[in-house]
């Protein structure tokens, strides 16, 4: 029997539900408020003032120190926030950070307790001449202030102890300088350049974030209304009407426009946000400039993206249906899609890892994997050089599996939708496959 | 048409007398299905004649449902054919069947009209039909004000109906029902057996099974009688009464009360059931009944009641299938009502 008349009923069906259901509209506002409140962050935080400048007292009564503390201090403190900005001169009233010196160590000290200040840092000599620093502030070993103080701390008792041991003060400089250092990449079309890299990076999480929930949220949706529609016992009128490979494709198509619908209206808020966040953090005065700028990417890449998107989500989602058929009750889909959610997690984890060392060769061996090529295709094609032919590759992969997986399905599925009350272990599954139609 | 000529034997035993079937039946021929080690229909075989009512009785377990769906090509059966007008089951358009399946179930939060038109999209009836169809049945069930309500704030017996019009929207042949009268109060009992009547009158073909004998005896032409997966009796009903080779009679006399053991004296004759004003007793085949209405007259009583009947059909599903299964069908329809919701 045709697949398609029946197929697009039921997807229409499925599709209206989802969409007017009232947790579906609260869901998606919610996560539209939350993507357009992420991307304004740095906005949101300088209109509250949690962004504001570090101000760190310096307390200086070991006063014999060749360099200025307070200048390197704010120099580290500077380029801490802005790796951009020229080291060499740092304005004295810099709005990026400030330093201070300050006399009375006392009301520092009350400040800092205050919060006014950010920190106290008494810099002063032991017995056997070497600089001792005493920072009070945050209790954070990762404060950020407290890292870059720390820093400068030992640039300051380096230089001192340099001083201390003979060498002029000019040669010293000399030898912080930071060396000549060019990188030669092996490949020179290799997209990646260091202006791109963090925003790459970051659409790269982007990507496999977004595949990953897509696959996890949506497809448990598929296996909830199999079982419910079984459960429900509406699955006999419904197996009477309509062939199985309908009622499959229907469902997953119905539920993967629902999430699709959601996914466009998170992505909207989120260019909304990206799009709005200059002009809004200008017009309040404030410092909101995102830390990174996205790359552009090809059109036939993004092509490809989408792909891969939607071929892994049909994958997912199908087995999903597939294991939402094997149970009579509602409670037990959890449990019968638990295969397939560590499918989903060992993918997504080994592109975590991928990220960070995407030219390895295991990671170009599995993103031409069909479970795991969703993921690690586009995580590859964003950070490195992937050839077209790989591309394709892992598409036709992933189209031959896609065909395998719902030919199984069906089967699982016109056997499952009948057995109630049975333990349904691969073993009952298997033999009702083969007696189904 | 020749199948009007072929007589009133509308089904057949276990002796297959395939000539004289009309070949445009639906002709359950040998189905054999198991589950694992569970044998659930061990060579069923029956057949239905077009435009008739047939009953499909049997303790819980026995194969109807089983039977049912591989008719229904839902299920495939590990042996034997399904044809209906000389063609196989798996070969039939899906909008040849009507199915209300015994454990009722809809999508409960959709409206009641949608709902309908969705089933019927899927039989391909264009939505302007359907929505005049879904029009009509409601108002036939009474229940025209619940097209836009939500199926999950309806009473169960109104739930029913508008699962049975889901069943029948396509405008079906055969209807094939799995204990539709089961929760139906008296109401919509006879609402139901009218629709059943109305579609005989269409010409369709209905199919339906029950545990309620009343329903078959008002209803059905022909039976089949299934225990433990296999057909025992099966055939027009009026031929498996005379088959069963005898007859009740029942007796009612102003005698007194001298008792009635007298009546035990005759041979032949057993007394089966002694009620308040009435006695029953079996008198077997060969054996004309007049002999005790003589014989009662002869003893000078009054006689206030006398009744020559067939055997119920009660009495003879008790008499092949046995008073246990009854008895556990009952039980077990109990114990599954109460369960039903979980």
């Amino acid at each position: 029997m045709s697949l398609l008349p029946n197929a697009l009923h039921v997807a229409r069906r499925e599709y209206l539900f989802r969409v007017r259901g009232r947790a579906f509209l609260i869901t998606t506002a919610l996560l539209a408020v939350a993507i357009v409140a992420v991307t304004m962050v740095p906005t949101i935080l300088g209109a509250i003032g949690i962004a504001d400048p570090p101000h760190v007292a310096v307390d200086v009564q070991a006063d014999d120190i060749s360099t200025d503390p307070v200048l390197t201090i704010q120099t580290a403190l500077i380029i801490g926030a802005d790796p951009t900005a020229d080291p060499s001169a740092p304005p004295a009233d810099d709005e990026r950070a400030r330093v201070t010196r300050t006399d009375d160590p006392e009301a520092a000290d009350a400040s800092v307790r205050d919060g006014e200040l950010d920190g106290l840092l008494t810099i002063s000599r032991d017995a056997d001449e070497d600089l001792v620093f005493e920072y009070l502030g945050s209790a954070s070993p990762t404060n950020r202030t407290r890292l870059l103080v720390t820093q400068a701390a030992s640039a300051i008792a380096i230089a001192d102890r340099m001083e201390r041991a003979g060498v002029d003060p000019r040669d010293s400089a000399e030898i912080f300088q930071p060396p000549n250092f060019t990188a030669v990449p092996v490949d020179p079309d290799d997209p990646r350049d260091e202006e791109d890299f963090g925003g790459a990076f970051i659409l790269a999480y982007a990507v496999v974030i977004l595949t990953f929930m897509a696959i996890l949220t949506y497809g448990n949706w598929v296996a909830q209304s199999v079982a419910e529609e079984k459960s429900g016992r509406v699955m006999e009128l419904l197996i009477t009407a309509a062939t199985p490979r309908q009622l499959l494709t229907g469902k997953v198509l119905g539920t993967g426009a629902a999430g699709l619908t959601q996914y466009v209206a998170i992505v909207v808020a989120a260019v909304v946000g990206l799009l709005v966040n200059g002009p809004v953090s200008e017009a309040l005065g404030v410092a909101g400039e995102l830390p990174f700028s996205l790359p552009a990417v090809p059109p036939l890449d993004l092509l490809a993206f989408g792909v891969f998107f939607l071929l892994g989500f049909i994958l997912y989602s199908t087995l999903y249906a597939a294991a939402g058929s094997m149970v009579s009750r509602i409670e037990d889909v959890q449990q019968a899609v638990g295969p397939l959610i560590f499918l989903a997690m060992a993918g997504y984890f080994a592109s975590f890892t991928a990220l960070n060392d995407p030219d390895a060769g295991w990671v170009g061996v599995l993103s031409l994997v069909p479970f795991f090529s969703p993921y690690l295709m586009p995580a590859r094609m964003l950070l490195t050089n992937v050839s077209a032919g790989e591309v394709l590759l892992a598409i036709v992969l992933l189209l031959v599996t896609l065909v395998a997986a719902i030919w199984l399905a069906s089967r699982v599925y016109s056997a499952g939708v009948l057995l109630y009350g049975q333990r349904a272990g691969i073993r009952t599954i298997w033999r009702a496959t083969r007696v189904a139609r | 048409m020749a199948l009007r000529l072929s007589g009133n034997r509308l089904g057949f035993g276990p002796e297959h007398i395939y000539g004289k079937l009309p070949p445009v039946s639906l002709i359950v021929d040998a189905i054999s299905k198991r589950f694992g080690d569970v044998v659930a229909l061990d060579g069923v075989s029956f057949s239905v004649e077009p435009g008739r009512i047939f009953g499909l009785l049997g303790a819980n377990g026995a194969g109807k449902t089983t039977s049912m769906r591989i008719v229904l090509d839902i299920l495939r059966a590990d042996a034997g054919t399904v044809t209906w007008q000389g063609t196989p089951n798996t070969e039939l358009p899906r909008r040849t069947w009507g199915y209300l399946p015994e454990e009722r179930g809809l999508y409960p939060r959709m409206l009641v009209g949608e709902q309908l038109r969705f089933f019927a999209s899927l039989y391909g009836i264009p939505d302007d039909r359907a929505r005049s169809e879904i029009d009509d049945w409601l108002e036939r069930f009474r229940i025209p004000e619940h097209r836009e309500r939500k199926v999950e704030q309806l009473s169960k017996g109104n739930q029913q109906k508008i699962q049975f019009i889901a069943s029948i929207l396509h405008d079906p042949d055969v209807l094939i029902m799995d204990e539709p009268f089961s929760g139906l109060d008296p109401v919509n009992v006879r609402l139901l057996k009218e629709a059943f009547l109305e579609m005989k009158q269409r010409g369709k073909t209905l199919i339906f099974s029950t545990h309620q004998m009343e329903q078959v005896e008002e209803l059905c032409e022909s039976i089949a009688i299934v225990d433990r997966g296999r057909v025992i009796v099966s055939g027009a009903l009026r031929d498996v009464k005379r088959d069963m080779g005898r007859q009740v009679v029942r007796l009612a006399t102003d005698g007194d009360g001298r008792g009635v053991e007298w009546l035990e004296q005759i041979p032949g004759i057993e007394l089966t059931a002694r009620r308040e004003d009435y006695v029953e007793l079996h008198v077997p085949a060969d054996r004309d009944p007049d002999t005790i209405l003589r014989a009662a007259l002869e003893r000078g009583d009054r006689v206030t009641r006398f009744e020559i009947a067939d055997p119920s059909l009660e009495e003879i599903f008790v008499e092949h299938v046995g008073r246990r299964a009854v008895d556990e069908s009952e039980e077990h329809l109990a114990a599954s009502r109460r369960e039903g919701s979980a």
